[in-house]
């Protein structure tokens, strides 16, 4: 019987699953004896299994290449990635911590600006940027929620400690991928269940469905929620398609809905028009409405901004969430939780040097080779320096860009990114990965027990992402040994 | 249930392409038949087809000749033939790809394996050796997801508009396998007696309704009898009388229905007034342009009062 695991090595990273000494962590030892007495033939057995699932349950992302959409299965990996719940309880804490204090930034912004006055964050790195949305100053939705859905992600350092990387307070995807991973591992490594008790993920749909409720601006038993697609060609469009049908909501296109003279907003039924209480939309605050932001998109609906400022409707994410959404302000966050909360924070952000602050521009040119410059204002890694891998005139090119334009760039160290042990071919190798839990703000808040894992399955990369070869795992938040 | 203005749209039209395809594939199945029965020189031509499917102008931009292979090749395989088979089961599996939230999975499932199996087969189905299994084929899978859908389907809005669909669909393609059948008549002018019955039976196997007529009518079919039963048969579930009694039902229960149930209405009287027994083959062709108009002006109302998103 060949070994799959014989020549598991975790190299200097912090691997989920094995330790240093290349004993399984105690929360895995289950799992990792269950799978070494594995053969290759069974591990690839649960493979075919894993991926017919994936193929029966129609779990897609789209992807556009070259003027066609291809519908992808899912990559899925079938080792789990397990997190004890003791662990988990002080990340899931931090999370909460800190969702409520940006929240609590974005409301202040938006009105009073005392943090602003305080002079705890620079005014102008906040009002400037392109992220603050005038069109919304002025408002403050239910409970000083505006990031009802924050998708965090975070990685693990040598040291194993969570690190948050950034915050996703746009519209963040992949939850739906979360509960798809559970579903799967049931199917294809029942065994592995019998032996842990795993906080279960699946009733995410109806915690959302909560969340979005006790926003609507009537008060009615089932009040009329909609999910906001940008339509089948988005590459997450099975996600929004997944949850309207968890929470029993409708989806909808820009062209189902529209606000009428009452300022109130409709969709249009077979029936009539019907009144919507709350759009958990998937579109970017630039096509939500031609007439406060974009004039020339098709996907929004025009006046919904008028109906959301009149609170005949709630919006979530609210529009303008993603003004706490920006690499600047990212590095201020653990200043909001001691200004808003009065706390200490529970989960560490990453060290990040502003290019806009001398000292910290004159380190970062320093420290080019071993920094990772990023943009503020983009996100999905455009346009960013990964000073290590970077060659001499790559360096020389952004210490320019940085010296021209310092208020656009931030550097952090470099991260080495946890592991876990993934099956490749026929054998069991480390792969870095990330995680992204959700968490829900309405009237209460609500972390989900672990969260997404992406695992990057090419050796030694660090790329996640499903549309560049990303994988995915299954999450175990497990209680104390059994 | 509530159902979006948009969903209803394209279940409608999810339906009305399946229908389309399976009764495009029912026409050209029996035409073919009937074709290799009637002796070699006198045989109707295929640009028949073409007139009864108002595709000659689109043919023509195409293609030089109507004859047997370009014909088929623009009626099945054909995807710049917007009505074409395979064309049809593209469009029709677009429309379920945006409604899967309200169809049974097993609906997306049969829809995109037929998507699948047109694909593959649709272009080398032109030849008459691999035609008859091809249309086999098509028309059994299109009949298991109609299948699918009446055992499944809630008989809520998503249901009736589904229902709706297939039954002015399939109304309208009835009337364009009579047409066919009377457009090849008339081009057969020198012995009408001996064609005649092959051509009306023809026609009731393209309807499976052969066995049905002989039952109902009795063994000797017959131009006005074959015509009167397709017409005005209240149990045939191809006959028009059938088709719009099914849509006036699903109407009746809807708001905004007026309109609609207008021109429904207007339909059912003409067609209970029409006499096949004294209605010459021009007055049929006639009455069949004026019963094919006012199915479009049905679509439209419908399009009107339910999909079109000016509600505001």
């Amino acid at each position: 019987m060949k070994n799959t695991w014989k020549t598991y090595d975790t190299g200097p990273f912090y691997d989920e699953l094995v330790t240093a000494a290349g004993k399984p962590r105690v929360a895995a030892r289950r799992a990792v004896n269950l799978f070494k007495d594995l053969s290759v033939e069974e591990m690839s057995a649960r493979r075919s299994a894993a991926e017919m699932a994936i193929l029966d349950m129609g779990i897609s992302f789209t992807v556009y290449s070259e003027g066609e959409n291809i519908d992808r299965a899912w990559p899925f990996d079938m080792i789990p990635r397990i997190i004890t719940a003791k662990d988990w309880a002080r990340v899931s804490r931090g999370l909460a911590q800190r969702t409520r204090a940006l929240n609590a930034f974005i409301d202040d912004v938006y009105n009073r600006q005392k943090i602003l006055k305080d002079g705890i964050v620079p005014a102008e790195t906040v009002l400037e940027s392109g992220n603050y949305k005038e069109q919304c100053a002025g408002m403050s939705p239910r409970y000083g929620a505006w990031a009802h859905i924050c998708g965090t992600d975070l990685v693990r350092d040598k040291d194993g400690k969570f690190y948050v990387l950034e915050d996703n307070l746009r519209v963040p995807s992949g939850v739906s991928y979360m509960l798809e991973n559970r579903e799967i591992t049931k199917r294809v490594l029942p065994e592995l269940f019998e032996n842990y008790s795993i906080q279960p993920v699946d009733d995410y749909p109806s915690r959302l469905y909560s969340t979005l409720a006790s926003l609507s601006p009537r008060e009615r038993r089932r009040p009329c929620i909609v999910v906001l697609t940008p339509g089948i060609y988005n590459s997450a469009y099975f996600e929004h398609s997944f949850l309207a049908r968890g929470m029993g909501a409708e989806l909808v296109e820009g062209s189902d809905l529209f606000v009428d003279d009452d300022d109130c907003l409709y969709m249009r039924t077979v029936d009539g028009p019907e009144r919507v209480d709350v759009v958990y939309r998937r579109i970017d605050d630039d096509f939500l409405d031609p007439e406060a932001f974009r004039e020339d998109s098709i996907l929004g609906v025009p006046g919904i901004m008028r109906a959301w400022k009149a609170r005949n409707v709630a919006i979530a994410n609210a529009p303008g969430a993603g003004v706490a959404d920006d690499k600047v302000v990212y590095a201020f966050v653990p200043d909001m939780i001691r200004y808003y909360l009065k706390e200490e924070p529970a989960i560490d952000s990453v060290k990040t040097y502003l290019c806009m602050k001398e000292k910290d521009r004159e380190y970062v040119l320093e420290n080019l080779d071993k920094l990772v410059v990023k943009p503020a204002n983009e996100s999905g890694g455009y346009g960013m320096m990964v000073g290590p891998h970077a060659s001499k005139t790559q360096r020389a090119k952004f210490a320019k860009l940085i010296e021209k334009n310092p208020r656009n760039y931030i550097a952090q160290p470099t991260l080495s990114l946890s592991t876990a042990p993934t099956y490749i071919d026929d054998k069991v190798e480390p792969r870095h990965l990330d995680l992204r839990p959700f968490i829900l703000s309405g009237r209460d808040t609500w972390v989900t027990p672990g969260g997404l894992t992406r695992v990057a399955m090419v050796k030694g990369s660090l790329v996640v992402n499903s549309s560049q070869g990303g994988g995915s795992k299954d999450t175990w938040i497990v209680e104390g040994s059994k | 249930m509530r159902l979006l203005s948009r969903v209803a749209e394209r279940l409608y039209w999810m339906a009305r392409y399946l229908e389309r395809a399976e009764d495009t594939a029912r026409l050209l199945r029996s035409y073919t038949h009937l074709i290799m029965d009637i002796p070699a020189g006198s045989e109707p031509g295929w640009d028949v087809l073409l007139q009864t499917l108002d595709a000659q102008h689109s043919f023509g931009e195409h293609y030089r000749v109507a004859n047997e292979t370009n014909v088929l090749k623009f009626l099945i395989a054909d995807h710049s033939n917007a009505s074409s088979i395979a064309q049809s089961i593209r469009a029709a599996r677009e429309n379920v790809r945006t409604t899967r939230d309200v169809l049974p999975s097993e609906v997306w499932e049969h829809v995109n394996e037929l998507y699948l199996y047109t694909e593959k087969h649709a272009a080398n189905s032109v030849g008459r050796r691999n035609r008859h299994d091809f249309f086999d084929q098509l028309i059994g899978r299109c009949q298991m997801i109609n299948g699918l859908m009446t055992s499944t389907l809630c008989r809520d809005h998503a249901y009736r508009f589904v229902k709706i669909g297939h039954l002015l669909e399939r109304a309208d393609m009835t009337t364009r396998v009579l047409d066919a059948g009377i457009g090849a008549l008339m081009n057969e002018e020198r012995n009408p007696s001996t064609t005649d019955p092959l051509v009306w039976a023809s026609v009731l196997s393209s309807l499976s309704a052969m066995e049905t007529y002989r039952r109902t009518v009795g063994p000797m079919v017959e131009g006005a009898e074959a015509v009167d039963f397709i017409f005005r048969d209240p149990t045939l579930p191809r006959s028009l009388r059938f088709c719009l009694g099914g849509i006036r039902e699903e109407l009746v229960p809807m708001r905004n229905n007026r309109n609609a149930l207008r021109v429904i209405n207007r339909s059912r009287r003409s067609l209970s007034r029409f006499d096949p027994q004294a209605a010459g083959r021009r007055d049929m062709h006639r009455f069949i342009d004026r019963f094919q108009a006012n199915l479009l002006a049905l679509g439209e109302e419908i399009n009107v009062a339910w999909f079109l998103t000016d509600q505001a």
